[in-house]
């Protein structure tokens, strides 16, 4: 379970994260919705230790993630999709997707690459394995990122505008896949401006708004009349969000 | 008597100048970029004091005439610390220092111009700050590097002709014995400058050939 309590991020007096409360249980698709700039990337950015918190305090499975010892366990357990790939670009495909679990989960070269070569079958990337990224399409890009990710074995995902930086094609590619592993039961933490897949493959959804979480509420109930619907801000964001 | 004539024994003698030339080049270009890269490293790591130091003692390398400094460390740590000094320690030292200097800035915008979303990337993936210089800082920073490396490499070569000075029989020290006695100094210094030029082609050709290599990953928009 990732557990989210009281947590707050600022910098400088700008308060970019205001006493967030959150919590995703094993096997949920939270998403996690917002307008530009309410702190969807910071809160999944405090999640994998990237930021420090200024105050609160986040636990995967346990894992303090403000201890070192904590954010490594916690590291362990999660694994992050990134909105630009941030790929290594020195690396093969192979490469990319096998670095981790050699070198941080200790598994043997030839298991680790088995491993990812049958991912990569999965997102029909059979063919690039030994290609660099230079060389993929955006798309087949995020297909690796989502691989590198997997490869890792992770209890939960986390997705930041994972196709965001795709063109609707691709984008496509890469949320069809995603809806695979939802419907397989993995945990995932996903923020996205796709509101319609988002209705699809969430449990919950929640909405930040200025860095508050304003609406934590089922899939169903956050697209009804009576539940966010009945929220203004929601409506007005909504309608913006499927209008374009 | 008449010394003016060259024999072919000179050729031996000018091979002998391109040895010590070309070994003291190696030498120092061994010694220069490992200590480069050691300073990168404890830069990288931040260590306290250390870096403020090691860019400061590079500046000093940098902004100051090599001439100088192998005067100082060849007439001036020996009067000042009492040690003695052969003309090829001296050389040497200061050969060495000084492409470490340069190799230290030049890895360091290496280190600076890899993109900092894929190291967020391994951090998040629970790579050590050691796995991350090794495996994903490094093999980018070396192909930034090689470029403005072999640049550097290349004026050193000719930097290593101011050992002459303190008396290292090198390529120009020879290129002064045989034009004090055959007299011939258009010729000789032909000789001497197309042989450092020839060189120099060898290299930078060399090292073209590792930069291509390395960037073998990459397709470099617009160069
Ligand atoms: N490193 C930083 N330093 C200062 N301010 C930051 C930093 N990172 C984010 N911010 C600010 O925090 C706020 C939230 O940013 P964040 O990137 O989390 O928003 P977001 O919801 O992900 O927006 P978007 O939908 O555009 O990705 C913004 O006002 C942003 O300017
Ligand atoms: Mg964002």
């Amino acid at each position: 379970m990732i557990e989210i309590n009281n947590v707050e991020k600022r910098f400088g007096s700008a308060e970019v994260l205001k006493r967030i409360n959150l919590k995703v249980e094993p096997g949920e698709v939270v998403t996690i919705l917002g307008s530009s700039g309410s702190g969807k990337s910071t809160l999944i950015r405090c999640i994998n230790g990237l930021e420090t918190l200024s105050g609160g305090a986040i636990r995967v499975d346990g894992n303090d993630v403000s201890t070192a010892a904590g954010l490594a366990a916690a590291r362990r357990r999660s694994a992050t999709v990134f909105q630009l790939f941030n790929l290594y670009p020195h690396m093969t495909v192979l490469q990319n997707v096998t670095l981790a679990p050699i070198h941080v989960l200790g598994q043997p070269r030839a298991e680790a690459e088995t491993r990812a070569r049958a991912l990569l079958d999965l997102v029909g990337l059979t063919a690039q394995a030994d290609a660099y990224p230079q060389r993929l399409s955006g798309g087949q890009r995020q297909r690796v990122g989502i691989c590198r990710a997997l490869a890792m074995q992770p209890r939960y995902l986390l997705l930041d505008e994972v196709t965001s930086a795709l063109d609707p094609e691709m984008t496509g590619e890469v949320l069809d896949i995603l809806a695979r592993l939802a419907a397989e039961g993995t945990t995932m933490v996903f923020v996205t401006h796709e509101i319609e897949f988002a209705r699809r493959i969430s449990d919950r959804i929640v909405f930040l708004e200025a860095g508050e979480l304003i609406v934590d509420m089922p899939a169903e109930a956050f697209f009804s009349e009576e539940g966010g619907l009945a929220v203004p801000r929601i409506r007005k964001f909504l309608s913006k969000m499927t209008k374009d | 008597m008449r010394y003016a004539d060259f024999t072919p024994y000179d050729l031996v003698l000018l091979a002998q100048g391109l040895g010590v030339t070309l070994g003291l080049f190696a030498a120092t270009t061994l010694i220069g970029l490992a200590l480069g890269a050691a300073l990168t490293v404890l830069h990288y790591y931040r260590v306290p004091v250390i870096g403020h130091v090691v860019v400061a003692v590079t500046e000093l390398l940098k902004n100051s005439p090599v001439l100088v400094q192998l005067f100082l460390v060849f007439f001036g740590m020996p009067a000042f610390f009492q040690v003695n000094m052969t003309p090829v320690t001296a050389a040497l030292l200061t050969v060495s220092l000084n492409t470490a200097a340069f190799a230290f800035v030049i890895f360091r915008s290496g280190v600076e111009a890899v993109d900092r979303d894929q190291i967020e990337a391994a951090r998040v993936f629970g790579h050590s700050r050691w796995q991350i210089l090794r495996r994903i800082i490094s093999p980018q920073a070396a192909a930034f590097s090689v470029g403005p490396l072999i640049g550097l490499l290349v004026n050193q070569l000719q930097v290593t002709s101011l050992i002459s000075v303190i008396g290292v029989a090198d390529l120009t020290k020879i290129g002064n014995i045989l034009n004090l006695r055959t007299l011939e100094p258009f010729v000789v210094w032909s000789v001497i400058g197309l042989t450092y030029y020839l060189c120099a082609k060898a290299l930078a050709a060399l090292g073209g050939r590792l930069e291509r290599h390395l960037r073998r990953s990459v397709v470099w928009q617009g160069l």
